[in-house]
């Protein structure tokens, strides 16, 4: 064996037998970078999606290096929901410089800890996550809890995009009555972000999607009924979330949820994960006690603590360190206060078989006070085809119907299409799962003027009632 | 031995299995690394790359044949070291290759110059050049060794051949654009797939066919359909014979592209065949929900039958799939199964990264190992079939430096630019070419302004681009319009935009085949140019400028470069003026006009120009318009 072969194969020896030694690193090093918790006396789990707070008795931020603690920042009453930028050196988050202000946007550079305001908004600006070009995203507090909200972060674009996808300033996202609230930025650019589901309608917390420019809502996945949040995208592409007991994630092959087997503990939301691949999570082995930042390797029987602080609840772990930015989305919205939506066969759903024959559909929309306000109907044709012309940003949902009227089946919440959306459904809540069948839809050999649904005087003002339900 | 020495003692050994592993690592990513080193800097000079595509192993496993598509070569190393043993001068542009039963001739289809190499393995020397049909993309020789059957996908034809002499007894008819076949384990069958769909009616579900051929009578016996597919690639079948397997691009151009999740433009497919799936067809998608295999090509399934690998020349992976689970799924599920996307994840078990534009496979006769040629790395992974990971990757020695154009075509082929990687610029011009099929874009309005994909060869000053004219160059085409309306993602940056639109414009137009040899015209050809540039119609009556063929469509392009109302606009066309469109082998490009809605040459007069305004061409008789034809042929 060569000189060098055997010099190699000594130091890794030692290396590997340093742990036997007890010369292992603690557990805090094992994350392998400095990160950000954000630490709370009291810690309200979901108390974002009902529009309440989430840190009753404040928050500040934690910068955990090699194992201690120190505050992030100084001169704020509280500091929460840091998120690293993606060249590792600067931190967004939503800080109070008094009690009684409103949470904004701040931004403190990891160097020499400068803290500059990002934004000035009247209500809480919560969540921020940084965009591609010079954008972010937060959550808006409104009268009837968050929205998603766009706009600029204060720093030019490091590159220039051949075409810009936002105009400046800022950008509504969501056009819900529900509290909706940012979980991460996926690397295909899409936004994650938590809301109840029926969207709209229910309280069950589950994941949606959303381009940087509001277009193309649609669920995660469609195996609704178990509560879940906290999502954030792994380097694989994989997506893990808590249910609160257990942790679970969306991988790209499988159209269902598939259960993560960490060890039994109470999870608080979002992990990070580390450049070797493990975990860092906020849990506790029970209510009661706070949560702490523990460090788990996925596949391993136990996790070890890497942070903690007596009576106070450590959440929302995010690592310091460069990470690969996501994609840009280049917004295609057309200058129309309306969108255009296609069903190519709304016969089609996971919820089984319709009981009759679609005829027509109805679009319903809400009015001030919530109420279902029928904006109309448009003809189904004999494949399941249908096209209609919306109004763009306000809640909407379809009802199919058959030639008596009654309806065959009706959406289980709300979604909304932006203005200048051109946006294509496979079936009626068919799951992303489902892929189109390459056909020409007969409503477009028919006509390629969408049935216009935007006005419910103009279009069924005799039929235009309060359809029941908020 | 004391308890306490034993644990000692096991301790030890761990470490040291520890560490020896841990050596192994670090020399396996080591030797990785170097392997793979990528060269950075472009420079603009113009190199010639290998550019592998095929690879083949010879009968005793010695050698290791490499198909270089961009050297003109066919490289020959030795298959234990991959020294180079010879390297051995073929025809323009080979595409495919395949040994004799006995091992002792190799052949090679040339595409550029229709005609196929003879290699002697022993001599490794050329011993004949034979002259076969148009674009020869494939050839194999049957069991008796009296024939050759070369699959041309220009003139859509197999061509039989005599096997000693080369002389060409026969074409039989195959689908459109035949490029690949396979033999079944007996020698009995070959198997022919095709690139580009077979022509339909107007916005029809495309349609595509295997050919399947005797050997022994040298007859068609069957064509398989291939319903929703347009291009079919890579053909395997099973060494039992009981299960065959062809990678489809799926298209979704009937429905309007307005956006890309869910399998919005392509899907990747397989079609299964054989006895293993009931004697049928069995389309079974490759993609994920969130996750394509862009562009599948190469087919091979391991000797055992335990599994199948999928080479995707855009998603740059090769993915593995369990045929055991495939077949289970396949059997107690209910077709169809393309529209599912989540249907892959009960049979593939991986998906291994591999180099560039990954085409051809070949197992080592052992089957441990698998071979992929990723033709835009000039390099071959080797992948160790029981831990599918790649082994190692060997270098086909070429130009240390990447070019411009490379860097170009690199961009041209990969779709990691696509939301999901879900289609790269070759997955509608395929081969640098088109795909024979007619699209609906989101931006005109959902069924409105249908547009014919137009071929891209010899595109350089043809300016502007779109059928209605609105992009004036192709940094406009290729850069802005890409990323919105097809990648509906973020696009390249402006260097690689620059080097994509260079390979662009770089692109040849492969070698017209109604030409003469000389460049001479035959008598019909020579007579539909008179038509083609005739000032008066056979009245006598002076046919305006602006209608006369040889204005609109002049130059050495065969356009003007201006819009025309040619009385084409339909119901559905927001514009009536249209693009004058080059005429570089149109024969080739069916179906005709901005929308394809005419089938052939012949129908864009007899059918689309009732009024004159396409031409002045209701004088003719059918015998002139077919001399007309003649003559567009040729350009």
């Amino acid at each position: 064996m060569r000189v060098e072969a055997r010099a190699l194969l000594i130091a890794l020896s030692v290396v590997l037998l340093l742990p036997m030694c007890g010369f292992a690193p603690n557990p805090a090093q094992q994350a392998g970078a400095d990160f950000i918790v954000t630490a709370a006396p009291v810690y309200v789990s979901l108390a974002e999606l009902r529009g309440e707070e989430r840190f009753p008795k404040g928050a500040h931020l934690l910068l955990v290096h090699e194992g201690k603690a120190e505050p992030l920042v100084t001169g704020f009453a509280a500091s929460a929901d840091a998120q690293v930028s993606f060249d590792g050196t600067m931190v967004l988050f939503a800080g109070k410089q008094a009690e009684n202000d409103p949470w904004q946007i701040w931004e403190v550079t990891l160097k020499d800890r400068s803290v500059r305001k990002v934004l000035t908004t009247a209500t809480d600006a919560e969540r921020p996550f940084y965009l591609p070009s010079g954008r972010m995203i937060f959550a808006l507090r409104t009268t009837r809890g968050f929205k998603l909200q766009s706009d600029e972060d204060g720093h030019p674009p490091k590159f220039l995009p051949m075409n810009p996808s936002a105009k400046p300033g800022p950008l509504q996202l969501s056009y819900m009555r529900a509290s909706v609230f940012p979980a991460d930025v996926l690397a295909d650019g899409r936004i994650l972000f938590e809301a109840g589901y029926p969207l709209g309608s229910g309280t069950t917390p589950e994941m949606y999607l959303v381009y940087a420019d509001g277009s193309g809502i649609e669920s995660y996945r469609c195996d609704h009924g178990r509560a879940r949040w906290g999502g954030v995208q792994l380097a694989s592409g994989d997506t893990v979330f808590t249910h609160g007991a257990s942790l679970a994630r969306f991988t790209s092959p499988l159209a269902r949820e598939e259960r993560v087997a960490a060890p039994q503990a109470e999870y608080a939301g979002a992990i990070a994960e580390t450049d070797s691949g493990a975990w860092l999570v906020s849990a506790r082995a029970t209510a009661g006690p706070p949560y702490t930042i523990r460090l788990w390797k996925p596949g391993a029987a136990t996790m070890e603590t890497v942070a903690a602080e007596k009576g106070v609840n450590l959440v929302e772990p995010v690592l310091v360190a460069p990470r690969t930015r996501p994609k840009r989305h280049p917004s295609a919205l057309h200058p129309w206060s309306y969108a255009n939506l296609l069903a190519l066969d709304a016969r089609l759903s996971r919820d089984g078989a319709l009981r009759g024959t679609p005829a027509s559909v109805r679009l319903e929309t809400q009015d001030a006070e919530g109420h279902a306000v029928a904006m109309g109907t448009a003809p189904v044709e004999q494949d399941g085809s249908f096209f209609v012309k919306v109004p763009g940003d306000k809640p909407i949902r379809f009802a199919l119907l058959d030639a008596k009227g009654t309806v065959l089946r009706q959406e289980h919440g709300w979604f909304w299409a932006r203005s200048g959306e051109q946006r294509i459904c496979v079936g009626c809540h068919t799951g992303p799962e489902r892929s189109a069948e390459n056909r020409v839809p007969a409503v477009l050999l028919r006509t390629t003027t969408p049935v216009d649904l935007t006005s419910a005087s103009k279009t069924d003002n005799a039929r235009q009632a309060h359809v029941g339900g908020r | 031995m004391s308890h306490v020495l034993r644990s000692r003692l096991r301790a030890c050994l761990a470490t040291v299995l520890m560490a020896t592993a841990a050596v192994l690592f670090a020399v396996a990513l080591w030797n990785g690394r170097t392997a793979g080193a990528v060269v950075t800097g472009r420079t603009g000079d113009l190199l010639t790359y290998p550019s592998p595509l095929e690879v083949l192993f010879s009968p005793d496993g010695g050698r290791l044949y490499v198909l270089c598509n961009g050297s003109d070569e066919v490289r020959v190393l030795d298959a234990a070291t991959y020294a180079v043993i010879k390297n051995i001068e073929v025809g323009r542009v080979p595409r495919g290759f395949s040994l004799s039963p006995d091992g002792k001739r190799l052949f090679v289809t040339n595409s550029w110059d229709d005609t196929l190499s003879v290699i002697d393995t022993g001599t490794l020397d050329v011993t004949a050049t034979w002259h076969v049909g148009a674009e020869p993309s494939s050839v194999m020789e049957d069991r008796a060794g009296r024939h050759l059957f070369v699959a041309n996908r220009i003139s859509n034809d197999v061509a039989v051949l005599n096997a000693q002499t080369g002389a060409e007894e026969k074409r039989l008819v195959a689908g459109r654009g035949a490029s690949y076949m396979t033999s079944s384990p007996d020698g009995s069958r070959l198997y022919v797939t095709h690139v580009y769909p077979n022509l339909a009616e107007h916005r029809s579900v495309p349609e595509s066919e295997m050919t399947v051929i005797d050997t022994a009578r040298a007859v068609v016996v069957d064509r398989i359909p291939q319903h929703g597919i347009a291009g079919v690639f890579h053909v395997a079948i099973s060494a039992d014979g009981r299960l065959g397997a062809a990678a489809d691009l799926h298209p979704k151009n009937l429905v309007p592209l307005a956006h890309l999740e869910h399998g919005g433009a392509f899907e990747d497919t397989l079609t299964l065949f054989g006895a293993d799936v009931g004697n049928k067809t069995v389309e079974v998608p490759l993609d994920e929900l969130e996750r394509y295999v862009a562009r599948p090509f190469g087919v091979a399934i391991s000797p055992d039958k335990s599994r199948m690998y999928v080479t995707s020349s855009g998603s740059e992976i090769v993915t593995v799939i369990d045929v055991p689970r495939l077949l289970g799924y396949v059997r107690t599920h209910r077709a169809p199964f393309v529209q599912d996307l989540s249907a892959s994840a009960n049979y593939v078990v991986a998906r291994v990264a591999v180099g560039r534009d990954p085409r051809g496979m070949a197992f080592t006769h052992d089957g441990r190992r698998l071979l992929v040629a990723n033709r835009l790395s000039d390099t071959i992974s080797v992948i160790d079939t029981r831990t599918n990971r790649v082994a190692s990757t060997i270098e086909i020695a070429g130009p240390k430096q990447l070019s411009v154009l490379r860097y170009g075509e690199q961009t041209f082929y990969t779709a990691r630019y696509s939301f999901q990687g879900q289609i790269g610029c070759a997955n509608c011009h395929i081969d640098s070419t088109f795909d024979g099929l007619e699209w609906d874009l989101e931006p005109d309005g959902f069924g409105r302004d249908i547009v014919d994909n137009r071929l891209i060869e010899d595109l350089k000053d043809t300016d502007p681009y779109k059928w209605n004219g609105g992009n004036p160059n192709l940094p406009t085409e290729c850069g802005p319009r890409t990323e919105l309306y097809f990648w509906r993602s973020e696009n390249y940056d402006d260097l690689t935009l620059t080097d994509l639109v260079t390979y662009m414009r770089s692109l040849k137009p492969r070698p017209n085949r109604w030409k003469l040899p000389g460049y001479e015209l035959t008598a019909a050809q020579e007579r539909g140019k008179e038509i083609f540039e005739r000032k008066v119609d056979k009245f006598g009556a002076p046919i305006p400028l602006t209608n006369r063929c040889s204005y609109c469509h002049s130059g050495p392009k065969g356009t003007n470069q201006k819009s025309f109302d040619v009385g084409t606009k339909k119901a559905t066309d927001d514009y009536a003026v249209m693009d004058t469109p080059q005429l570089r082998n149109v024969a080739l490009t069916a179906p005709y006009l901005h929308d394809g809605s005419a089938a052939t040459l012949e129908e864009i007069w007899t059918v689309y120009n009732p009024a004159d305004k396409h031409g002045r061409t209701n004088d003719l008789t059918k015998d002139e318009l077919n001399d007309l034809i003649e003559y567009l042929r040729t350009r």
